[in-house]
């Protein structure tokens, strides 16, 4: 039980220093709207260096390049949305 | 020799003058060439520029069609499908034992979302949960709240039917009114172990399943700075009273049934982020239900009767891919309150309480979990969850998805489970749940909860479920 204790110690401590920009950040940055796109097209996106040019991704890192094909497919027009009363 | 001189510059100045304007005439003729192929070439661009328009134009046609038919398309359709297959024990308080090797069991969901206008949107979720090769009616399917949430036959319920009407959007208190059959069930944090996005909008510690009513959302993100802050305002009915005459037969509401009361319930709510995380969630709550009704689905009795008075607060957390590592985590607590009147229906007796007893009855529970994404790609996910519940801990979540309604438990709850993402929409889940229960009348209202170590009777004691589930989301 105290393994495990200082186990999700380490991950909680872990998770906070393991990426300095959210994903969220990043797209705000980069002026995405993860619902102007369904899943397939941008997917599409990240397999076209001239797109990933024009949306500049291409000069992401890879790592980043996955976070934001991640947020971005997981928020598209199509994905699953939450479902909950009057938010706007 | 003067005038020989003088000639031979004047030739000399006559043959500079020719060759000057042999030099003009040449410069002038590829002018001239240079011009007609410019014009060539003006007209080639413009006999292009013309087809191109056409071809825009017969775009904008095409574009058009498809346009219209987008517009036709005034219903979006997304299903939900689950497969079951539980594998239980049950442990009763007179020391036998109840066991089935395969209960399974299907729940179809269709969901038909429309967009009636810019500041109005319409939800509706389909549902028919029920056992394979079982057409059974469940006794407690006919219940309102539970209708669609427990498996039963095979007929379609309407889990869900709701608009929202969006007020003041543009405004600093932007404002939305949701009216219908409410979004009420699956709320946080089933979402976890369903592998979902958060499908309702309220603790499912303190309420899971179907209900009427009218909610006010004011959206106080722009007066607080604060993103994702919401105050609700809730009114649902949780019962209404009506007879069905045998002897007239139009005459179904509106009768005076003088002992019974509607049951209205009213609830304030608060939800907000966890310190500005956006993929977090804080709901506070309070409702309140009146005149609890002893059984909804006996309205001509004369022995049934409203028990009191009963009331809820909650609070929980959520925090969701912390810090994009895959963990997720929350708690929720959870406190309630009965206020018997004293009336007893049959000899069932008062509300959490025996028969003419009008002492309060407090009860509390907490449920906290876990679960983490095992690989770079979040397709595999271990989870956790624990739940405990005192002796009057009393819910709304009697149409609990799972078979147990675990978060009702008066006593504890553990459950550990497995996701595999087969591809974007589907996922299989095999888990363990296992229900120690301390005392007996689980999410009953009628009736005082006692020690199951003291009863030598029917009462669950002790479940294990060994289960596989396959979800389907499209």
């Amino acid at each position: 039980m105290k393994t495990l204790k200082i186990k999700l110690a380490l991950i909680l401590l872990l998770s906070i220093s393991v990426h300095a920009e959210s994903v969220e950040a990043l797209v705000k940055k980069l002026k995405l709207f993860p619902a102007s796109k369904a899943m397939v097209q941008w997917e599409r996106v990240f397999k076209s260096e001239r797109k990933m040019k024009r949306y500049k991704i291409a000069n992401l890192s890879m790592q980043d390049r996955e976070r934001l094909e991640e947020y971005l497919i997981n928020h598209a027009i199509d994905s699953d949305t939450p479902t909950v009363a009057g938010e706007i | 020799m003067y005038k020989k001189i003088l000639f031979g510059a004047l030739l000399a100045a006559l043959s500079t003058q020719s060759v000057n304007a042999q030099e003009q005439a040449t410069s002038i003729e590829d002018l001239q060439k240079e011009i007609t192929a410019l014009k060539e070439e003006l007209k080639s661009y413009s006999k292009k520029q013309k087809e191109n328009r056409q071809d825009i134009e017969d775009l904008y046609d095409y574009t058009e069609k498809t346009e219209t038919l987008v517009l036709q398309d005034k219903l979006k359709l997304s299903l939900g499908y689950k497969v079951n297959m539980d594998n239980f024990s049950k442990k009763l308080a007179d020391g036998t034992e109840v066991r089935n090797n395969s209960v399974f069991s299907s729940k179809f969901m269709l969901n038909i979302k429309a967009d009636i206008a810019e500041n109005m949107k319409f939800y509706t979720r389909f549902s028919m949960y029920k056992y394979w090769g079982n057409g059974r009616v469940h006794q407690y399917s006919s219940y309102d709240n539970m209708q669609g949430r427990v498996p039963s036959v095979s007929t379609l319920f309407v889990e869900r039917a709701y608009f929202d009407w969006f007020l003041n959007r543009e405004g600093k208190l932007p404002f939305a009114l949701t009216i219908g059959r409410l979004p009420t069930s699956d709320g946080p944090s089933q979402q976890f172990k369903a592998n979902t996005t958060r499908k309702g909008t309220y603790s499912a510690l303190l309420y899971d399943g179907a209900s009427d009513g009218i909610v006010g959302t004011i959206n106080l993100s722009k007066v607080t700075n604060y993103d994702g802050t919401y105050l609700r305002l809730g009114y649902a009915k949780g019962y209404l009273y009506t007879e069905q005459s045998p002897y007239v037969t139009n005459a179904f509401i509106g009768t005076d049934n003088k002992n019974l009361k509607d049951t209205d319930v009213y609830g304030i709510f608060l939800d907000t982020k966890f310190f500005g995380m956006k993929r977090s969630l804080i709901q506070l709550s309070y409702s309140k239900m009146f005149n609890v009704i002893a059984n909804q689905l006996d309205p001509n009795s004369k022995q049934n009767t409203n028990l009191g008075d009963f009331s809820m607060y909650g609070a929980m957390l959520e925090l969701n891919d912390i810090k994009e590592t895959g963990l997720d985590l929350f708690t929720h607590f959870g406190y309630s309150q009965a206020y018997p009147n004293g009336n007893s229906y049959a000899n069932f007796g008062s509300l959490l309480s025996n028969a003419n007893e009008t002492d309060q009855k407090n009860g509390y529970a907490v449920w906290v979990g876990t679960r983490y994404a095992l690989d770079k790609k979040k397709t595999v996910k271990l989870g956790a969850e624990y739940n405990h519940g005192s002796k009057n801990w009393t819910s709304l979540t009697q149409g609990a998805f799972d078979f147990y309604n675990k978060l009702s438990t008066r006593g504890d709850a553990y459950e550990a489970y497995l996701i595999y993402e087969i591809n974007r929409n589907a996922d299989i889940r095999i888990g363990y749940l296992t229900i120690d229960y301390k005392y007996s009348k689980s999410a009953w209202f009628v009736g005082e909860s006692q020690e199951i170590a003291n009863l030598t009777t029917k009462d669950v004691d002790r479940v294990d479920s060994f289960y596989l589930k396959m979800s389907i989301n499209y």
